[in-house]
């Protein structure tokens, strides 16, 4: 890499840093000179709202499979359906999270390719 | 969320450690894609290894090594790859009341991908205030080296491992939906929540689909707040 570019790396790499930083440094402060109790409650309403439903986004996102076919779809489904089942009798998240990619994974063996 | 407290039987950051591991089943394929593909754009083994290093933005770098390769300007390969990252500007605040005025919590920040927030956004309220640093900085230490170690892989051996292992990319990756699932999952205890989280992930899956998977997040996650804020006072849905 040259010097231009090793510029550019470092610019991306302060500036993330700084994405990550400086609005946690911003609401501490805030909540600071607040001085309440619960600080969830002092937040802003839209950045509680916008905690979750980021969450959920990511979700969204990681849903979609890498190869868009039928089995693959199929798997999604079968290895949400998994991971849902074991939560709802374990409410702890190694299980369920391993079941659902045995599963996923146990379709995506299994199924032929020639189904898509 | 569940914001019942738990006792940890053990040091905290083994605690962050162990509840990460679901993680790496995400990140290291992935991590070793990049590997292999920044490799493959003309960037030596170390210098793969520093992006993932300092930078620790999966969409961010395969943006960076894609435009760098491309012979983009380099002054629009910096934006776009922090107009990617813009999404991460609400992770820090929605963490914030959890966390203490510990100073060690500023170079944490480093490490505050969107999985490490998921995983903390969840779990943070449910620890003892003086188990949160060691349990985050178990996470999110071993999100950041898995990120790191799968670069390695990737960047030295990602060619012969994919081709002979290619279930690392097709299978391991279903374990961050899975993850997002059940830390999402909890929250819909009522229906004005749930048809939030619906909504935010259908449009996701849609974004994605139609070819926006950068703007997917912020723009889905958007829509679910703004049918949050559309139903809240509606009887039937309401949050009371």
């Amino acid at each position: 890499m040259d010097t231009s570019m090793w510029l550019a790396l470092v610019s991306i790499a302060i500036g993330t840093y700084l994405i990550r930083l400086l609005p946690y440094m911003w609401m501490k402060r805030s909540l600071a000179k607040r001085q309440t109790e619960d600080g969830v409650g002092s937040m802003p309403t839209w950045l509680t709202i916008l905690g979750p439903t980021m969450i959920a986004a990511m979700f969204g996102t990681s849903l979609v499979p890498a190869h868009s076919d039928v089995v693959s779809w199929f798997a999604t489904g079968v290895g949400i359906l998994v991971t849902f089942g074991v939560w709802t009798r374990t409410r702890s998240m190694g299980l369920p999270i391993l079941c659902g990619v045995v599963a996923f994974g146990v379709i995506r063996l299994l199924l032929p390719v020639s189904l898509v | 969320m569940n914001t019942t407290t738990q006792t940890l039987a053990g040091a905290p950051w083994k605690q962050g450690v162990k509840d990460a591991i679901p993680l790496l089943g995400g990140y290291i394929p992935v991590a070793i894609s990049f590997g292999l593909i920044s490799v493959q754009s003309g960037f030596s083994v170390l210098e793969t290894i520093l992006i993932s290093t300092f930078i620790y933005a999966g969409a961010s770098q395969f943006l960076f090594v894609a435009m760098a390769a491309s012979g983009a300007p380099l002054w629009l390969v910096v934006i776009m790859t922090l107009l990617i990252n813009a999404r991460h500007v609400v992770y820090g605040p929605n963490l914030s009341p959890f966390l203490n005025q510990d100073k060690k919590w500023l170079p944490l920040m480093h490490g505050l991908t969107d999985q490490i927030f998921a995983l903390a956004h969840a779990r943070l309220p449910q620890l003892p205030g003086q188990a949160r640093l060691g349990w985050y900085t178990g996470a999110a230490v071993l999100a950041w080296l898995s990120w790191i170690a799968g670069t390695a892989l990737g960047a030295i051996a990602g060619g012969e491992l994919t081709q002979r292992w290619p279930l690392i990319n097709d299978v391991l990756p279903f374990a961050l939906p899975a993850l997002f699932f059940v830390l999402i999952i909890p929250r819909c205890n009522n229906r004005l929540w749930s048809l939030t989280i619906a909504l935010s992930a259908v449009t996701a899956v849609i974004l994605k689909m139609s070819g926006y998977p950068n703007v997917a997040i912020p723009l889905a996650a958007m829509s679910g707040a703004v049918l949050f804020f559309a139903l809240k006072n509606q009887p039937i849905v309401g949050e009371h």
